[in-house]
């Protein structure tokens, strides 16, 4: 047993509130691990994916569920993906580099990150305040995701639902995010 | 509590009188009043003075454009100054008050300025107040503010909220007239996402004013059923109460929606949004406004726009006047007549100054043909005017019209050049739209009811088919086009009293003559000579007349002299607006340590760095100024050991088969070459050789490196070499993430900090120099399995370490290394001793990479690799950049040690002048020494590597100070590095 142990304390931990038709709070133990495809080695990286998730990455801006640890395979970019899934210890990376070997560069982001999940008929409408992108249905369906600036923070937006998004923005930050967010709930119920 | 002038009928709701106060007058009015048809219902004619004469003035317009019955509304810190009364929407309680006056609106005491008025014409204040100097601004100008001028603010914060917010549409339709809402109507049934946004708090535009029909209805029944039509859309966004005041680039505009501002109270919501609509095409419906004619006293409380009458008199179920007159140059002006003798108000007569047959038959009005107004009387209220064959009509409100100005601003916002159409005696849109712009109905030239409303369709059906939608069949709406024939017909010639053209600037013919004289007779010159065309209405009414006079007056037409360039707003937007939600502590967002807590428990004081939140220093005991706590920590860190959260620090993970290949390009020395569980120091520059940035980067596996950047540059560099990898080499397989937030990561610093850390790190780490030698660097593990990342690195100079966790472990991390450095006398720094034992180790900040000095002035030189290519080493060796007595990056003493350096002091040799020829060179950080005793300083001197132990003089004009400073390596402490190394 080691003399010291230490606390994990994310910043959001613990945000969960409900307004009228709005719900916002922090996903626990939310893991995200960034996947770098191998310039050359693509094809290798995407079909070790599709082994070991059960899914194809889909592409850039879009989003899907794995069959695999209640995944989500987040592509942000041709050679950059996310992939979020519930994790508390700090091994997610590892639990990636199980699914898919060493095909692609892996790159632990869990903490880099803060996550906010706003759900309910007027997530749209509270998100009108702060987010610069069209997010109506017809121009960004569920799965659809962006990176953004929202209230000078930059953030990526993820349609979970009809009326529910996912927005990621810098840990460091979390208190201003968390501001933004709630202002713009309360400025809206 | 009667309402005198109140006739019957209007869009008002007469279940619901609404208190309010008028200079302290308790008056009453109805629901859908403004605060201008209110005070006209209750017989308040004269509602304030004017800007520069203090003249009588009264309600002008029932618009936007109004420049006159400007008043503060609402009382204390809720004041707002220049609230337009045509555009307030009455409410219970609201309370305004007039402005611009000395003593009480009826006397004003600064009222002799207009019996002045033959002295202060337009270039009075250019002219008279050149002499002497000085008086500008400690006497003429206070004395001029005084007596001139619009509203005053509270000088309180505004205790309102505003915020901001993104709307996306297909089809942005501005103005909800019948040309906005036959667009409208057109685009939501076919469709597309359509935003109708109007200025009024109800849609309609003049359909709400005037008694044509349409569709077999009052215009106002068929603005209702076409609204309630688009409500039922899911697709429509009506938005009331939001000016689109500025197009923008891409089809973007500016919108500011007024929420609260109808209420007594906000009740904590955003008083004002300002939107930003995204649209992939527009419709400008901004309709028209009505210009008025100048003649002598044209500007007396009772003269109102003949369109803005019919308003009263058919929307706000007012009659401005009980004895009206009407004077026309067109047939529109007639139609006022028409609806105040419908309404039972009697019309004394019409005079037009056309002389021909009455475009409508008004048998009980008598139809002066060929006449004018050449006079006015009545100073707060008007009595009679004077018409040019002398007859003189008792009248108590004077309707005029001048022919419509469609409303082109928005059109002009990307500089489009309206065009003169001479047919209708007005400029319409021309030129280059904004992208994605159409306009159509008034806005356009299309002056008639039946032409705004089929325009309206066909320019929403064209843009809409082209974004792919396909119109819905329907019959046109029935509609007539009425009379609007008019005549070029701007001022009164025979008239020889002041004839005004802007109220607001209290701007008359006589000036634009005199602008004109004096050689002012550009459009732009004309505005800024005599002020027309300023201020909170920029001339809305004003500027037409006012350029046709001046073409007359210099013989070129109207459209050869052209108009002033249009630029937003439309109409004023509140600074409170702008500024949304960036004020006070939210004026930007701010980032904090993992370790911020924990430094809050611990008495740290906190400097922002950037977006940054760091620990200055930390207070223990009874430590009274920060120069008793940074000495303690900079004393103790390299006497025991120190503890400092640097996970500001920019962390970029870089990965690839080629990541040292790219950072050889990147970097000015060579990475490539270095050993996996090895860091090194890199120096990187710009393309011109200039040094950019700088840090250590580790080479944690085969394909993995980690770089560190300055926190200040973190992002920049993160950009720029995103930049390099997908711009300049493509080809390279590298990939990068930034991971400084996501690793917490403390520097341990100090002869005991191996000690700290080994009772912190799990057992299988070996610490032992041999193991773990200066510039190693390893992922380990800590307090039982935690994941870590160890750099063995210095900035301090002493032997130390970097550690970092996971970032939600950092708050949990700094409270572990300082319990277990409490045996070994432990304390947590902060920037100013982590700055101090920098400046004592002669490492280089932003004090001196300060985007000016190279790798050869700070002594690194050699750093710069010539045997590869990278950014920035072919323009460093440019002959002026490596000159032999060019600066260097040296030390400082004070010669007499007692004293205490400047930083931005300059070098000047002992005997010399203290003048820029003789400059050597500057101080650049500077720092009281603990360890020392004295003050140091780093700084730069010409051929500084060949002159250590030379005294200069340290001059700095600006604190009046100069000293005797000796030349020193740069290193005050341990300049062999056997501390680190140990």
């Amino acid at each position: 047993m080691a003399e010291f142990t230490l606390t994990s304390a994310p910043p959001l931990a613990g945000v969960d509130q409900t307004f009228d038709g709005l719900h916002l709070r922090a996903p626990k133990d939310l893991a995200i691990v960034a996947v770098a495809l191998p310039l050359g080695g693509e094809d290798a990286a995407l079909a070790a994916i599709r082994k070991g998730y059960g899914a194809d990455l889909p592409a850039p801006g879009k989003s899907t569920t794995a069959q695999e640890d209640g995944a989500t395979l987040l592509r942000l970019a041709p050679d950059q993906a996310f992939i979020l899934f519930h994790r508390a210890e700090p091994d997610a990376e590892t639990i990636v580099a199980g699914r898919i070997g060493d095909t692609a560069y892996l790159t632990d982001q869990t903490d880099t990150w803060c996550a906010l999940e706003l759900s309910g008929p007027r997530a749209r409408t509270a998100l009108e305040r702060i987010c610069p992108l069209d997010i109506h249905p017809d121009a960004f369906a569920v799965g659809d995701a962006a990176r953004t600036v929202m209230e000078h923070l930059g953030t990526i937006i993820l349609r979970t639902g009809q009326d529910s998004f996912l927005l990621l923005s810098a840990s460091s930050s979390a208190g201003s995010f968390l501001h933004a967010v709630e202002t713009s709930i309360k400025n809206v119920s | 509590m009667t309402q005198p002038n109140r006739i019957g009928g209007g869009l008002i709701d007469r279940a619901k009188p609404l208190k309010f106060r008028f200079n302290n007058k308790s008056l009453t009015g109805f629901a859908g009043d403004t605060l201008a048809s209110a005070l006209l219902a209750n017989g308040q004619r004269l509602v304030g003075r004017s800007f520069k004469y203090h003249r009588p003035r009264g309600i002008f317009t029932a618009g936007s454009e109004e420049p006159n019955a400007l008043v503060h509304l609402r009382t204390g810190a809720h004041t707002e100054p220049n609230t337009r009364a045509t555009m307030a929407e009455l409410f219970d309680g609201l309370t305004a008050s007039s402005q611009n006056h000395r003593g009480s609106l009826e006397f004003d005491m600064m009222a002799m300025t207009d019996f002045l008025s033959p002295f202060l014409s337009a270039g009075f204040y250019y002219k008279t107040f050149m002499w002497p100097k000085a008086f500008w601004e400690k006497v003429y100008e206070p004395a001029i503010r005084a007596s001139a001028g619009l509203g005053r603010l509270s000088m309180e914060e505004d205790p309102d909220q505003y915020d901001k917010g993104f709307l996306h549409c297909d089809l942005l339709v501005i103005g909800s007239g019948p040309a906005g809402l036959s667009a409208a109507l057109a685009a939501g049934r076919a469709g597309a996402r359509v935003i109708l946004a109007d200025e009024d708090f109800i849609a309609g535009g003049r359909l709400n004013s005037e008694t044509l029909e349409l569709g077999g209805m009052a215009g106002h029944d068929w603005a209702a059923q076409a609204l309630a039509e688009l409500a039922s859309m899911g697709n429509v966004r009506i938005m009331t109460r939001t000016t689109v005041y500025g197009a923008y680039d891409h089809g973007i505009y500016g919108a500011l929606e007024r929420c609260t501002d109808h209420l007594a109270d906000s009740a904590g919501k955003p008083r004002q949004i300002l939107w930003r609509i995204y649209s992939k095409r527009a419709v400008l419906a901004a309709g028209s406004t009505e210009r008025p004619i100048a003649f002598g006293n044209n500007d007396r409380p009772g003269v109102m726009l003949a369109g803005a009458v019919r308003t009263y008199v058919n929307r706000f179920g007012v009659a401005p006047g009980k004895e009206v007159a009407v004077f026309t140059n067109n047939d529109d002006g007639w139609r006022t007549a028409a609806d105040l003798s419908a309404r039972g108000v009697h019309v004394r007569a019409v005079i037009d100054s056309r002389d021909r047959a009455a475009p409508i038959s008004l048998p009980d009005v008598r139809h002066i043909r060929g006449a004018s107004v050449v006079n006015t009387v009545g100073r707060k209220g008007l009595k009679s005017i004077t018409l040019t064959d002398g007859q003189v009509l008792p009248v108590d409100c004077l309707a005029v019209s001048g022919g419509w100005n469609p409303n082109v601003h928005l059109t002009c916002h990307q500089r489009g050049k309206p065009e003169w159409r001479d047919d209708i005696k007005a400029f319409v849109p021309g030129g280059t739209m904004p992208a994605g712009m159409v306009v159509a109905g008034a806005a356009n030239g299309a002056m008639t009811l039946a032409s705004a409303l089929a325009e309206g369709r066909a320019q929403a059906e064209a843009q809409i088919s082209d974004l792919g939608f396909t119109p819905v069949k329907a019959d046109p709406v029935e509609a007539e086009d009425e009379p609007q024939e008019n005549a070029a017909f701007w001022y009164v010639p025979e008239s020889r009293h002041r004839a005004w053209l802007d109220q607001q600037n209290d701007v008359t013919v006589k000036d634009v003559r005199l602008s004109h004289q004096e050689g002012f007779r550009a459009v732009e010159h004309l505005k800024r000579y005599t002020t027309l065309g300023m201020a909170t209405d920029q001339g809305k009414t004003a500027n037409i007349p006012a350029l046709a006079i001046m073409s007359e007056i210099t013989g070129r037409t109207i459209p050869e002299t052209g108009t002033t360039i249009f630029r937003p707003p439309f109409t004023p937007v509140p600074m409170g607006a702008l500024a949304g939600r960036a004020r006070g502590k939210d004026f930007r967002p701010y980032r904090l340590t993992p370790s911020h807590k924990w430094a809050e428990e611990h008495g740290a004081s906190f400097v922002t760095v950037g977006n940054w939140l760091r620990a200055e220093w930390y207070v223990q005991g009874d430590e009274k100024g920060w120069r008793d706590s940074v000495d303690r920590e900079a004393k103790t860190a390299r006497e025991k050991v120190g503890i400092c959260d640097v996970t500001t620090l920019g962390k970029i993970d870089i990965k690839g088969k080629d990541a040292g290949a790219f950072l050889d390009k990147v970097y000015a020395n060579t990475f490539s070459t270095l050993k996996v569980g090895k860091v090194r120091y890199g120096l990187m520059l710009r393309e011109d050789g200039i040094c950019y940035d700088d840090g250590t980067t580790a080479r944690l596996s085969e394909n993995h490196y980690v770089m560190t950047t300055t926190t200040a540059n973190a992002v920049l560099v993160f950009r720029r070499l995103e930049f390099a990898r997908q711009c300049l080499w493509p080809n390279l397989d590298v990939h990068l993430i930034s991971t400084t937030d996501g690793w917490a990561q403390f520097a341990v610093a100090g002869p005991k900090s191996r000690d700290l850390l080994r009772k912190v790190v799990d057992k299988d780490v070996d610490l032992s120099n041999e193991a773990f030698p200066f510039m190693s660097c390893a992922e380990i593990t800590v307090c039982g399995g935690t994941p870590a990342r160890l750099f063995r690195i210095s900035f301090s100079g002493e032997l130390a370490y970097e550690i970092a966790v996971p970032a939600r472990y950092g708050n949990s991390m700094m409270a572990v290394l300082n319990e277990a450095g409490a045996e070994f006398g432990a304390v947590p720094y902060g920037t100013e001793a982590l700055s101090v034992m920098r400046i004592e180790k002669g490492h280089a900040v932003g004090n001196e990479l300060n985007g000016q000095t190279t790798a050869h002035n700070i002594g690194l030189g050699k750093m710069v690799s010539q045997k590869k290519e990278c950014i920035g080493n072919v323009l460093s060796q440019r002959p002026e950049m490596i000159r032999d007595d060019a600066v260097r990056l040296m030390g400082f003493r004070p010669v007499d040690r007692s004293q205490k350096l400047i930083t931005g002091a300059h070098f000047i040799n002992k005997g010399e002048e203290a003048v820029m020829a003789n400059d050597q060179g500057w101080m650049t950080s500077v720092a009281w020494s603990p360890n020392l005793g004295h003050s140091i300083g780093l700084g730069f001197i010409k051929s500084g590597h060949e002159r250590k132990g030379e005294i200069v003089r340290a001059v700095s004009p600006v604190h009046g100070t100069e000293m005797e400073v000796e030349i020193v390596s740069a290193h005050f402490i341990d300049p062999e590095g056997e501390r680190l190394r140990g």
